[in-house]
């Protein structure tokens, strides 16, 4: 809502500067976007008197114009328009001056003749879309005044963004009315003059058939209108407010709108057949918009209707047949009052927006539609002439404006508030429209019909802090609440730690991206209205938005990535969809950057392993590895499911090198994922003593067929070492030369300990006597050299 | 010459000689065998004293003595030149390891946590101080969660603010959306708590993301929200200011005055927008607070009766204030961070500068 701060001084005497309202406005509950001076570009438009008008000698078209601008001299301009003659008075804009269409005025020759200025239409002052001609300024316009100054141009407009609860402040006289009550200054009432009606002109005949969406409709016709364009001042402040002039019937509905709140609407009455009717819309019915667009009606959509058409939908928009032109002679008014709901549901389900609709939805004050009625009906007769019938009244006008009485207990709005309510606050609110009784701790409260926000306690209670004003309510802690103290996640935490990035990824991607992880079913959760295809179906898997960051890093000097995200992912059906906390890694290219110590190497499957490894180890879990070749967009044989006990927590695998090229990734990918859902939190570590006696080490290096799992061999040599095991591990892995083909061999370091006693040589010997049988029996393998 | 003095001038001419030795030694090893050499037990001095025996016995114990008064003379150059030795050798090797101290460390590379997801450990770990509780909620929500409990009907013109990604036709209770704000966590947790039998006070936060269907320079469709929320017997517009202030400081470190402005919110009555006193400017008035010395935070406010009553809480006993606040937009007045999208395009460059 923009206010131009000349109109707001119409309602309320207010001395203050457009700032200091601002920051009033603001403490009052009105957010205000800027302070704006639209047209303060016309600086150096001066007022100027023709003192002569000769043609040029060189051009039918042109004239020779001597200006006086109260200097000495006279200026002479060459001036193209015709609208003029000698005497008089019209915005001269003097060489030097920008105007707001970006127009720079020089000194110029035109055809010979010498031109210092240029005279302006209102188009060129930014006062009209278009104009033909001169503006002519009134007769006792100041010779030499800035035009901006003489004509108001240069004032402020405060740009408002009004809250939806306060549809009573989407007017100037609504806005108005709250500074007046803050500043104790009088809100100048609308003139109570009654339009003078003509018997000889037959009334609108109204039927309400909705009763409950429509309490009320009123109609007048006016007669022999000449509908031409509104007048500049008018246009002007239509323009400042931010509406388009459109002809002059409509420019004062508009006009009137944004004084006192309540939008009307005009129809041209020759083109109506029939009497009018407030109803539903029937199916299949269709209506064509002042804008021209067609809408098919549902069976819901109040409409205003003749006897063969829709000719408006209620409190939106008129349609276009209908709508009032310069050709229009006979006009029918309406101003009525529509449910805010209903226009709300309406105007969402046709997709149509109008000021007329965003007041309707917020609640417009009943109490206006008489009086907006009689203030159009009186500026359209004296602009553009036309006699008005008299004024059709359907539905109860009194029982709509009469005031709402709530009683509430004013112990509970104080509570709410933290602070004991002061007296002064009453009489702001009474100044308001509020009716205020104090009957010991009972408050009789009345509502004004502009509020019909205001119905309980809790409203009252928002009324008061915003009198009160909200920096008047001390800070308080409040007492603590007992509660189970949250444990806080530390799963990213540990994962950055182990030197990954942290990102973070939208959860909708593509739909080819989902399917090269996941394969296609009926569970995915499609956005209907995306914001583009790339983002359109919730993420099943986590991979796809991962490899998007990786390829965005390594397109930008990156040699290497190592990223993780925590994050979500999204199963259908609709009704009973899941959301899993995933923890999703991947890592490529250089796993370190060339150093004086060492030299770079590409990631791979060991380098993510160990991380995840590392991370389960930081929550007290194990987990173990198995190869799966059945894992889509994963490599075969470079993959695998990782278990804890017994229940899948995840996949790690080589990312299929055809997929990864399609991301322009030209080094292995290596990804993982991590349901963070199945992972039960590991057992709490338990006190051990600290072995008394020393363990031994002994190491073995056997010769395997290729193909046997590490994991395999070190459950065989784990069993067959019995009770004194504590660790092995593969120390060494060698397949060169010396080594058969189709082998390989592995080292492994055992280290053994009794709880007991020192073991000897000989115990060890024995041991490890078992491990030389057990390996040997189970996997063929032979002792290397 | 008699004997003795034949025998005394052989000590002093071998004394003399060793010393000599002694002070030329190279090394230790050269020098523990002139040990060897002079006092060893096939040493020079071992050979005179067995020249003693053919002196007469009156004369011997002159020349013991004599020969004692030699040995701890070479004794005694012995252990001064092995010092000497040891600390010249101590002080080659310490040249000969001397490294570049300024070399770069062997250090393993290090990772980086989300700026956002510092925030939301930041902002948690506050209100988990103060007695909040965490809750948590799904991101595919339905109406009732995300609108209708929250005093947002269907026809409710704030419903169009929200920019909704719908999965279906808006209009049911049951419909599905991406939630536009954590505010349904709140309905859950009062929901559950009322479920299981209990009753208030409760103290919550949750954070997570949200969604809005809106993309440009200053919006994402995707970004964080923490919500907060307290109901009790009592609760006032006071205890929220307070709350507020004790937050807001915290989180930025320092104490930033704060201003509550009133607006409109279904879900909240009273309800405040939260301003902070400009952090680039220390609230004196410039560009990005568009001279106001003001930035606008979040939204907060009384929990709405409608709210309470949703859930089967009566505010008749009970009251409770709730506030929302965008975890982007506080961390990019944190850190000072100029662009939104800065946070999704996830460049391990800025991720790294950011990243604790």
């Amino acid at each position: 809502m923009k206010i131009p701060f000349s109109w707001l001084k119409e309602h309320c005497p207010i001395e203050k500067t457009p700032q200091e309202v601002a920051d009033d406005l603001v403490r009052l509950g009105h957010e205000v976007e800027g302070i704006e001076t639209p047209r303060a570009g016309v600086k150096g438009v001066r007022v100027g008197h023709i003192v002569e008008m000769k043609p040029h000698p060189d051009a039918d078209k042109l004239k020779l114009l001597k200006i006086d601008l109260g200097d000495v001299e006279h200026l002479s301009i060459v001036c193209g328009a015709s609208n003029m003659k000698a005497g008089d008075k019209v915005p001269v804009a003097t060489v030097g001056t920008s105007l707001p269409n970006g127009l720079k005025i020089k000194k110029g020759k035109i055809r010979g003749e010498v031109s210092f200025g240029m005279c302006c239409s209102e188009a060129e002052l930014g006062l009209a879309e278009d104009a033909d001609g001169l503006l002519i300024l009134p007769k006792d316009a100041p010779v030499g005044e800035e035009v901006g100054e003489y004509l108001e141009l240069e004032e402020a407009v405060l740009d408002l963004d009004i809250t939806p609860n306060r549809g009573d402040c989407m007017s100037l006289r609504g806005i108005a009315r709250d500074l007046a009550a803050d500043y104790a200054l009088p809100l100048i009432e609308p003139g109570d003059e009654v339009v003078a009606t003509d018997d000889s002109v037959a009334a609108p005949t109204v039927a309400i058939a909705a009763s409950e969406d429509c309490p009320l409709y009123t109609a007048c016709k006016i007669e022999g209108v000449k509908v031409s364009a509104s007048p500049e001042w008018l246009q002007a402040r239509l323009i400042a407010a931010g509406l388009r002039p459109i002809n002059g019937v409509v420019d004062v509905i508009n006009y009137t709108m944004l004084d006192l709140g309540q939008p009307m609407h005009a129809f041209d009455a020759d083109t109506l057949d029939g009497n009018i009717t407030v109803r539903t819309a029937k199916a299949g019915e269709t209506f064509t918009s002042l804008e021209g667009k067609n809408v098919s009606l549902h069976d819901e959509d109040l409409v205003i209707a003749d006897d063969k058409h829709v000719i408006a939908l209620a409190g939106i928009m008129g349609s276009e047949p209908t709508g009032v032109t310069d050709k229009t002679s006979n006009i029918i008014l309406e101003s009525a009052a529509f449910r805010p709901a209903r226009i709300s549901i309406t105007r969402r389900t046709c997709g149509l927006v109008s000021d007329s609709s965003m007041r309707f939805e917020r609640g417009v004050d009943p109490a206006m539609i008489a009086v907006a009625m009689d203030q159009v009906a009186q500026m359209i007769v004296s602009l553009f002439g036309g006699q008005v019938s008299a004024i059709t009244v359907v539905g109860d006008t009194d029982s709509l404006i009469k005031d709402t009485q709530i009683q509430v207990n004013m112990q509970r709005i104080e509570s709410r508030l933290g602070i004991e309510v002061p007296k002064t606050a009453d009489a702001v609110l009474e100044r308001m429209g509020f009716g205020i009784e104090h009957d010991g701790d009972t408050l009789n409260f009345s509502v004004p019909s502009h509020r019909p926000d205001v119905r309980l306690a809790e409203d009252i209670s928002e009324e008061y802090a915003r009198v009160i004003g909200f920096d008047n309510i001390p800070a308080m802690m409040p007492t603590l609440t007992t509660i189970q103290p949250s444990k806080v996640d530390t799963g990213i935490t540990d994962a950055v730690r182990l030197g990954f990035v942290q990102v973070i990824n939208y959860a909708f991607i593509s739909k080819a991206e989902q399917r090269l992880f996941v394969a296609e079913d009926d569970k995915d959760l499609v956005l209907p209205n995306p914001i583009s295809e790339a983002m359109s179906v919730m993420r099943r898997s986590m991979f796809p938005s991962l490899l998007n960051t990786a390829k965005y890093n390594m397109n930008r000097q990156q040699t290497g990535v190592a990223l993780v995200e925590q994050g979500r992912i999204y199963t259908g059906p609709l009704d009973e969809h899941t959301e899993t906390n995933m923890l999703a890694w991947l890592i490529t290219g250089d796993v370190q950057p060339d150093t004086w110590y060492a030299k770079s190497r590409k990631a791979d499957f060991f380098d993510l392993k160990g991380a995840i490894e590392s991370w389960l180890q930081g929550r007290g879990l194990t987990a173990r590895f198995m190869a799966d070749d059945g894992v889509l967009g994963l490599q075969a044989g470079q993959t695998a499911k990782i278990f804890i006990g017994k229940s899948v927590a995840g996949y790690i695998g080589k990312v299929d090198g055809d997929l990864a090229d399609g991301f322009d990734l030209s080094d292995d990918v290596f990804v993982a994922s991590i349901n963070l859902d199945v992972l039960h939190t590991g057992k709490k570590a338990k006190f051990q003593p600290i072995p008394e006696f020393p363990s031994i080490e002994r190491d073995l290096v056997f010769l395997f067929d290729k193909g046997v799992t590490s994991d395999a061999i070190l459950q065989t040599v784990r069993k067959a070492c019995g009770q004194q095991f504590v660790d092995a591990s593969i120390f060494d892995l060698y397949d060169g030369q010396g080594v058969p083909e189709g082998k390989v061999s592995l080292g492994i370091r055992f280290v053994l300990q009794d709880a007991k006693r020192t073991l000897t040589q000989e115990d060890s010997d024995k041991v490890m006597q078992a491990v030389i049988d057990a390996v040997a029996t189970k996997f063929k393998a032979e002792l290397r050299g | 010459m008699s004997e003795i003095d034949s025998l005394k001038a052989q000590l002093q001419d071998l004394q003399d000689k060793a010393l000599a030795l002694f002070a030329d030694a190279a090394d230790l090893k050269a020098l523990q065998a002139l040990r060897v050499a002079y006092l060893g037990k096939k040493g020079e001095l071992t050979s005179v004293l067995k020249g003693v025996g053919k002196l007469p016995p009156q004369d011997r114990p002159v020349i013991g003595q004599f020969v004692n008064a030699t040995k701890s003379v070479l004794a005694e150059a012995l252990d001064k030149a092995e010092s000497l030795l040891a600390s010249k050798e101590k002080e080659a090797r310490i040249d000969a390891e001397r490294i570049d101290v300024t070399l770069s460390g062997r250090t393993s590379e290090t990772g980086a946590l989300h700026p956002v997801q510092q925030g939301l450990h930041e902002m948690t770990a506050i209100f988990a101080q103060m007695g909040f509780a965490m809750a948590e909620g799904p991101e595919i929500e339905d109406e009732f969660h995300n609108f209708d409990a929250l005093n947002i009907p269907a026809e409710h013109p704030a419903r169009a603010n929200h920019d909704t990604f719908f999965f279906d036709i808006e209009g049911t209770a049951d419909t599905k959306l991406l939630r536009t704000h954590t505010s349904p966590v709140q309905i859950r947790a009062m929901q559950a708590c009322v479920d299981a039998g209990g009753e208030p006070p409760l103290a919550v936060v949750a954070a997570g993301r949200v969604y809005r269907c809106d993309y440009d320079v200053t919006h994402s469709p995707m970004f964080h929200q923490v919500e907060v929320f307290k109901v009790d017997k009592d609760v006032s517009l006071a205890h929220l200011k307070g709350v507020l202030q004790h937050f807001l400081s915290a989180y930025f470190e320092k104490d930033v005055p704060i201003r509550l402005r009133p607006h409109y919110f279904p879900f909240t009555e009273p309800s405040a927008e939260v301003d902070i006193g400009c952090v680039f400017c220390n609230h004196k008035g410039c560009r990005i607070c568009k001279g106001s010395g003001w930035i606008e935070v979040l939204g907060s406010g009384m929990i709405h009766p409608n709210v309470l009553k949703a859930v089967g809480i009566d505010s008749s006993i009970y009251s409770g204030f709730a506030f929302g606040l965008g975890v982007e937009r506080l961390v990019m007045l944190k850190h000072g961070i100029p662009d939104l999208r800065l946070f999704f395009e996830n460049d391990v460059r800025f991720l790294r500068r950011m990243g604790a």
